[in-house]
């Protein structure tokens, strides 16, 4: 099991149990906490789990068994007129990036804010700062159609970070990218990390793993097999 | 707050234009239910001029002659009183000259010439009767008997006059009413299917916003807008078509010959614009109805 680290919790899952359905176990009676500042992979095949347990986390599914402490509210508990909330705390960003093909770059990173009711100043200070941050900032008139498959994934993380979130929860965000440009999506992840945002990506792409070296919890059919510091995929 | 505002009112203009045939079919169908609501309100209260002299289970009318006597009066009252087991003595009424002239003033409101040729002076007053018995042909004998007494002007029957206009006023109300119902009904459900299919257009849209945290009030409101603006102008279409149609009734009545009740066929202009803002509000809660079924339900696209 992982071992004990100092700072506080930023989640903590405590014998968490999914079942879809009548019968369809995802997550068995998982326990582990992330601590503040952290950088997590989640790793296994298709179907261990992985993307349950991030659901889990940003409430998109309650745990059928179990506790789910997000930056220091159960969310199992949570009323859903106070889910919103908590998800402005998090940052999503997924393998099919989900921007908006008919808004502009500048736009689709100003539409995080301005659904949460930013003033119209914050955004016209925030959005460049930010594409400006993951190297975009020649582009905010472009269209996601415009863009690389990297490109695009940048504009979602632009998207996930400008309301700086505790947490970063990042669904193989590498799937659809060539080894040189996760590479340089992870440097931005992990830039990203270094603010002291915590990051849990969930992936089956071994050579970011192995080439990141930080905490990695391995999932099997539902269950934690392996939790290590410092870890690669094997 | 202000840009809150600003984003929901712009979404809600941005989703009324994309989605313009079926909005159309919406506030179209919603002006048409309407309009049939105001029309059935219309001819209800365009039938009662007519039938006001008769409310009340009023089968009888004795009108007296404008300059009979005070003791005239009181001998034809004392006459109605004299046949209690016919006639129910406590719902006997007498109009004076005043009430008998704001009655006249309802019956003859279309028209005109009639109503300039009455004054409080000149005009009959009349005795209510309400009768006891079924019995008609018991009702006319009496009739007939009150017609000799002195002072009298005439007597009228609701059985020659009312049973007509009622039968015929009571089938029009159920038909519009049922035909109405069944509009509005039809206007809720498009209004409730082009909030549906907006929604359903906007799935990314709205799957992104929830991701980043907007509330589901936030996410709503822009497609109940649209709902109500949709009923609204439904509204207010309806309350053009009302008043169209209520002109050219007016104008053709008042070319009809005086006396064949025609003419009492009208409604005030108060009573219009009562009806028109009944609509506003009917159009306003349809859309606010169809629309907010359609968002509470279909939020988790």
């Amino acid at each position: 099991m992982a071992p004990h680290r100092g700072g506080s919790v930023m989640i903590k899952l405590d014998g968490v149990t999914k079942i879809y359905g009548h019968d369809t176990l995802a997550v068995d009676d998982v326990s582990f906490d992330v601590a503040k500042g952290d950088f997590v992979f989640l790793v296994g095949p298709s179907g261990s789990g992985k993307s349950t347990l991030l659901r889990l986390m940003s409430r998109e599914e309650v745990a059928t068994e179990g506790d789910v402490w997000v930056a220091g509210r159960n969310v199992c508990e949570m009323p859903p007129s106070r889910v919103p909330f908590l998800r402005r705390s998090l940052g999503n960003i997924f393998q099919d990036y989900k921007l908006l093909l008919n808004k502009t770059v500048f736009e689709n990173v100003a539409f995080a804010l301005e659904v949460i009711g930013k003033p119209r100043h914050v955004i016209r200070e925030q959005v460049p700062f930010v594409l400006e941050l993951v190297g975009l900032a020649d582009k905010s008139e472009r269209f996601p159609n415009q863009l690389s498959g990297g490109e695009q994934q940048r504009v979602s993380i632009a998207r996930a970070f400008v309301n700086r979130p505790l947490i970063m929860l990042a669904d193989e965000p590498t799937g659809n990218l060539d080894p040189a440009t996760s590479e340089g999506i992870m440097a931005l992840l992990q830039a990203i990390n270094e603010t002291g945002t915590t990051v849990v990506m969930a992936t089956h792409d071994h050579r970011v793993v192995n080439a990141m070296r930080r905490r990695v919890i391995q999932l099997d059919r539902g269950l934690v097999v392996r939790d290590q510091e410092r870890g690669v995929y094997e | 707050m202000l840009a809150r505002i600003e984003y929901a009112l712009r979404e809600t203009w941005a989703s009324f234009r994309r989605n313009l045939t079926l909005t159309m079919a919406a506030v179209l169908t919603s002006a048409i239910a309407l309009l049939l609501v105001g029309a059935t309100f219309l001819i209800q209260r365009a039938f009662e001029n007519l039938l006001v002299q008769w409310r009340g289970d009023v089968a009888m009318i004795v009108f007296v002659r404008s300059d009979a006597s005070p003791e005239q009066v009181a001998l034809i009252d004392g006459t109605l009183r004299a046949a209690p087991s016919v006639i129910d003595v406590d719902k006997l009424r007498y109009l004076d000259k005043a009430e008998s002239y704001a009655e006249a003033q309802r019956i003859f409101l279309g028209d005109p010439v009639t109503l300039s040729l009455l004054t409080p002076e000149t005009i009959p007053t009349q005795f209510k009767v309400v009768p006891l018995t079924e019995d008609t042909d018991l009702v006319r004998s009496l009739a007939d008997q009150y017609r000799t007494l002195p002072g009298v002007e005439a007597v009228a029957l609701a059985e020659d006059e009312f049973e007509v206009i009622s039968t015929l006023s009571g089938f029009v109300r159920n038909v519009t009413l049922i035909m109405s119902l069944v509009l509005l009904a039809v206007a809720i459900g498009l209004i409730w299917n082009t909030i549906r299919t907006a929604m359903f257009a906007r799935r990314r849209e709205i799957e992104v916003m929830k991701l980043v945290g907007a509330t589901n009030w936030f996410i709503r409101i822009p497609f109940m807008l649209e709902g109500l603006l949709q009923g609204l102008i439904g509204g207010v279409v309806s309350c053009a078509g009302v008043w169209a149609l209520n002109s050219a009734w007016s104008g053709g009545v008042a070319a009809f010959k005086p006396g064949t009740g025609i003419s009492s066929l009208v409604v005030p202009a108060g009573y219009l614009s009562g009806v028109m803002v009944v609509l506003l509000l009917l159009g306003a809660a349809i859309g606010a109805i169809g629309s907010a079924i359609a968002a509470s339900r279909f939020l988790d696209v």
